[in-house]
């Protein structure tokens, strides 16, 4: 047996027992849900009669919770399953749920909350503020330490095959931190310009903001913070990024692409010394040498670049490495090849090495280092659907071309080109020859004159899942053209390294280490993967980077946690769940200027100004509500932030169980002519209870629609109790006394205001209740007897009261107030219902944890051996709550004794 | 006044958004929260959520008492002179 006895939740009923059983001697486990021990009393304000302050009872007993020696608690918590076992005790399954903060580590000094960029309602302060997602329950919490709300990775994070935290940069955007944003981004790879323009931005199609009215303009957020830095910094200081001490180890990376930066900016920041060898004349690989200027210009790719060169990072061009082991021989510790795709694929048709016939890498690569063709008056027709192809046609155009013709063998549906691509390449005048196949490219005097075309038909799904294109017998034509352009595929250039090609002249590597067979070398990106994108080949940098470095330190080569252990991604359904509603929010996207015929490669689309970045920020719904931005990572002075820590589940045997898992307050929005939730000036005995409090959320108690000190504040009680239409006949028992509580410290508070209380009858039934009901009249607090009717808001936010005066003549009067406050009654809590694997604990009809014995073995439950203490078992104020405890901590005792007798008989 | 009110996560969630505004706002001196609402064009109620946010995260601080209509006046942090936020519990 590890515990005599588990005790669930810590309210001050499951304190209360906990303390007593841990007092006799019994070993006791006390679970949680929260980050603090407490429950709901330590939100009060006082308690009635005596008008002690909550946290003066409260705090006590939870730190004797915490310290006793026999009590073991475990906060952030959650009992996820209990079973009998054959003994007559329990096990039970709990979940102890990630804080992402070592506690042993926090302080409790709250910096991490004050850098948290994120914000959500406070529950413990009822919704009428905000806290952080890095937050601490509560000022008095016990143990006061932090957690970080993380309830998954957010959609945008979990779709970037980089690895980016879209999430993290997009809330520092919507704080006014845009040098943070950049660094967040940096802090993955040096490429963040780049990424701005050129990236596909998978995090947007996968946004939630997407199922509304359209994404969060994420990749455009990005570039903003880039070109911010960009310009103050006036050129790239990759230097503000963390660099570790040089280790004397030496890298070499063959080819200069994204994924070929990646890897060599986060090996120089691990101290390696890094040398990049380029074979062409100028770094970037596709970046500088196939996507055009238009959509990405060189001096971004530069400044880029710049990142890297400023650690130290030396680049060599004009060098091709055909023998690794040369390289190693020289020196170098690994060689990670990120050569790319280099060789077009042939079209394999007649004719297809006449002047005018060239392939898309060859033609945008002379269009990028100065090498343009004139096309001035030319008709160009460029074979395939992909990326290549729209930047082609387009850069034909550019260029002069009077016509550009996009020949396709499959329909636009099919097309591999990004929809965005294709739909702009349209826009600027190229034109889709679809469902055609190329069969001879058509020459005279060994120039150009035209393309021979088949016309095609979409027959059975190949492997790709893409209807296979099937020729139409008889249906060859000729497009009359000047330039043929060949873009219908792209492959690695496996020549220098055919010992460790695959059959498809791809590098072989294991996915997750990307080392080939040759240990010191490793590969990355598309000479791996074939022909992907700039995310992917640097989301393979970053692998190849930390394998190398696992490799040369003698680790094992895992623990690449960007990618390989993310948090699961929340759903968009959790997220949007949420909230009742969500208001509409102008999408910000991209003003991209498209002209039909273009003749510059100036920058088409224009980036977002300030208000636009912020704004589009602004419409993030922090969907795995932490934003994974690093901000309290910086802050706390403990280095106790943990973004890697995961739940852990932990089983226990236990001799008895105790339920103290309270109850839940009656939702005010259900009794709409109370108008909560539609009238802010209309608030629960809760959110009252907080506005009195030491604690408070406000300076003082104020109305929560404008600010203003309430001078005449009406107390509606019954508000969801002795109520069927709402399906809650029960008395809750303290909502008057608690109201009566409030009147009174109201009249201390607030000396000038004026306090009425609409009821039905007065239940003050308790040692001295009735004196402190007294007590209020005559402090000047009103009772007027009768049910409010209906409310309704006037003009200045005050409150129309329409109610029954029974006991002046029973007449409808009307009243105004400043604020309204509703006696909300209690519900149960069913969480308790998934508690219990095998034999269902008991409730009774309406849902509490039923006592079948009520009067004469208080606490006791349907299951021999499970106990209730509190409100679980139906309405209790706190005086008969710790009696209740009492009651049910003896039962547990005679229990347990009972067991031990049994067995020592048996024995 | 009557509206439709958002929901209140949506709301909070646009704290870290308004704090610019806010700061705008309240860069020529202390204001009551209707006359931020009014600067920064949004609703009084909305406003509430946002100052008591920044209020309660060390951005504000509020007049040491109401003005004759029971409105406090808030101020940021440092402008002009420190004063005390009701933080003891002051029935003790």
């Amino acid at each position: 047996m590890d515990y005599d006895v588990l005790v669930i939740g810590s309210g001050i009923g499951g304190m209360e027992s906990s303390i007593k059983l841990a007092d006799m001697g019994y070993h006791v486990l006390l679970v949680e849900k929260e980050a603090s021990v407490g429950g709901r009393m330590i939100l009060l304000s006082k308690v009635f009669p005596t008008l002690d302050c909550a946290s003066c009872i409260s705090g006590p007993k939870m730190s004797s919770t915490i310290n006793h020696p026999n009590i073991t608690t475990m906060a952030y918590s959650q009992v996820e399953g209990i079973s009998r076992n054959t003994d007559g005790g329990f096990h039970a399954s709990i979940r102890q749920k990630s804080k992402f903060v070592d506690w042993a580590a926090c302080t409790g000094c709250d910096a991490c909350q004050k850098a948290c960029t994120v914000a959500v309602p406070d529950q413990f302060n009822a919704d009428l503020a905000a806290r952080r997602a890095a937050y601490i329950a509560f000022p008095q919490a016990v143990p006061k330490k932090a957690v970080l709300q993380r309830e998954g990775t957010s959609p945008c994070v979990g779709a970037c095959p980089a690895g980016i935290k879209a999430h993290g940069y997009v809330s520092l955007v919507r704080s006014g931190k845009y040098e943070e944003a950049f660094q967040l981004v940096l802090d993955a790879t040096p490429l963040v310009g780049t990424l701005g323009r050129a990236c596909y931005a998978p995090c947007e199609a996968d946004c939630t903001r997407a199922k509304l009215e359209g994404p969060v303009p994420i990749r455009l957020i990005k570039r903003f913070a880039a070109d911010k830095h960009y310009e103050a910094s006036g050129q790239s200081d990759g230097r503000a990024v963390e660099v570790e001490e040089p280790n004397g180890h030496k890298i070499a990376i063959v080819g200069s692409g994204p994924a070929g930066l990646t890897a060599a900016w986060q090996l120089a920041r691990k101290g390696y010394q890094v040398k990049i060898l380029e074979k062409r004349s100028k770094p970037g690989g596709y970046l500088r040498h196939a996507i055009p200027t238009y959509r990405l210009p060189h001096e971004v790719v530069d400044a880029d670049i710049a990142n890297l060169t400023s650690l130290g990072v030396e680049i060599e061009c004009g060098v091709s490495v055909a023998d690794p082991q040369a390289l190693k021989d020289d020196g170098y510790d690994a060689v990670i090849l990120a050569t790319g795709t280099q060789v077009a694929t042939r079209m394999d048709v007649p004719g297809e090495d006449a002047e005018g016939s060239v392939n898309g890498l060859d033609f945008l690569a002379d269009v990028a280092n100065g090498a343009a063709p004139d096309l001035r008056g030319k008709r160009v027709v460029v074979v395939g659907g992909g990326n290549v192809a729209m930047d082609a046609a387009r850069v034909s155009l550019r260029l002069g071309a009077t016509e550009a013709r996009v020949a396709y063998r499959r329909t636009r549906a099919e097309m591999p080109a990004h929809h965005v691509e294709s739909k702009d390449a349209e826009a600027e005048g190229a034109v889709f020859e679809l469902l055609v196949a190329p069969t001879e490219v058509v020459t005279a005097g060994g120039r150009v004159t035209g393309l021979k075309l088949q016309k095609m038909r979409l027959g059975e799904p190949d492997a790709s899942g893409r209807r296979s294109p099937e020729p139409i017998p008889g249906s060859e034509y000729v497009l009359d053209c000047d330039l043929v352009i060949s873009t219908i595929g792209m492959s690695p250039d496996s020549a220098p390294f055919a010992p460790l090609a695959d059959k498809r002249g791809r590098v072989a590597v294991d996915p997750k280490t990307l080392q080939t067979s040759v240990p010191f070398l490793f590969a990355a990106g598309d000479v791996t993967a074939g022909a992907t994108d700039i995310t992917r080949a640097i989301g393979s940098g970053r692998r190849a980077a930390h394998m190398v470095d696992r490799w040369i330190t003698g680790q094992p080569l895992d623990g690449f946690t960007a990618l390989d252990d993310r948090l699961e991604t929340i759903s968009t359904d959790t997220v949007l769940s949420r909230q009742t509603a969500f208001g509409h929010r102008h999408p910000i996207s991209g003003d991209v200027s498209l002209v039909h015929n273009p003749r510059d490669f100036s920058e088409i689309e224009a980036p977002l100004t300030e208000d636009q970045a912020r704004s589009g920020a602004g419409s993030c719904l922090d969907c795995g509500v932490c934003s994974e931005c690093q901000e309290c990572v910086k802050a706390c002075p403990a280095f106790a932030i943990r973004m890697d820590a995961r739940d852990e589940l932990r089983d226990v045997t236990v001799g008895a169980v105790v339920v103290a898992t309270g109850h839940k307050l009656f939702a005010a929005d259900l009794k709409p002519e109370y108008g909560f939730g539609k009238f802010p000036n209309v608030i629960t005995g809760m959110q009252m209870d907080r506005l009195l409090a030491p604690t408070r959320p406000f300076n003082t108690v104020l109305r929560p629609g404008d600010g203003k000190v309430p001078d005449r504040i009406a107390y509606i009680s019954c508000t969801g109790s002795r109520d069927k239409t709402v399906g809650n006949p029960l008395c809750s028992k303290f909502c008057c006394m608690y109201s009566i509580k409030q009147n009174q410290l109201i009249m201390g508070a607030l000396p000038l205001a004026d306090v009425s209380m609409h009821y039905m009858d007065m239940r003050a039934s308790g040692k001295r209740y009735e004196e402190f009901y007294t007590q209020a009249k005559d402090m000047g607090a009103q009772y007027i007897k009768g049910r409010v009717s209906k409310i309704t808001e006037q003009e200045n936010g005050d409150l129309l009261v329409r109610y029954e005066d029974i006991e002046n003549g029973g007449g409808v009067v009307e009243t105004s107030y400043d604020l309204v406050v509703l006696a909300v009654g209690i519900q149960p809590n069913r969480d308790v219902e998934r508690l219990f694997d095998e034999a269902p604990l008991g409730l009774d009809e309406y849902y509490y944890v039923a006592e079948p014995s009520a009067e004469l073995s208080p606490g006791q439950t349907t299951i021999p051996g499970v106990f209730v203490a509190g409100t679980a078992s139906g309405a209790k104020d706190i005086v008969d709550t710790i009696l209740h405890s009492g009651a049910a901590v003896a039962q547990v005792a005679a229990h347990l004794e009972h067991q031990h007798f049994t067995e020592e008989v048996t024995v | 006044m009557t509206q439709t009110l958002r929901d209140p996560r949506e709301v909070i969630r646009e704290e870290p958004l308004m704090h610019r505004p806010i700061f705008e706002a309240l860069a020529s001196g202390p204001a009551t929260i209707v006359e931020i609402a009014e600067r920064i064009g949004h609703p009084v109620h909305e406003t509430v959520y946002w100052v008591m946010g920044m209020r309660r995260y060390g951005h504000l601080i509020e007049s040491a008492e109401a003005d004759d209509d029971g409105f406090f006046s808030y101020k940021i942090v440092g402008q002009g002179e420190a004063e005390a936020p009701l933080e003891e519990c002051e029935y003790e």
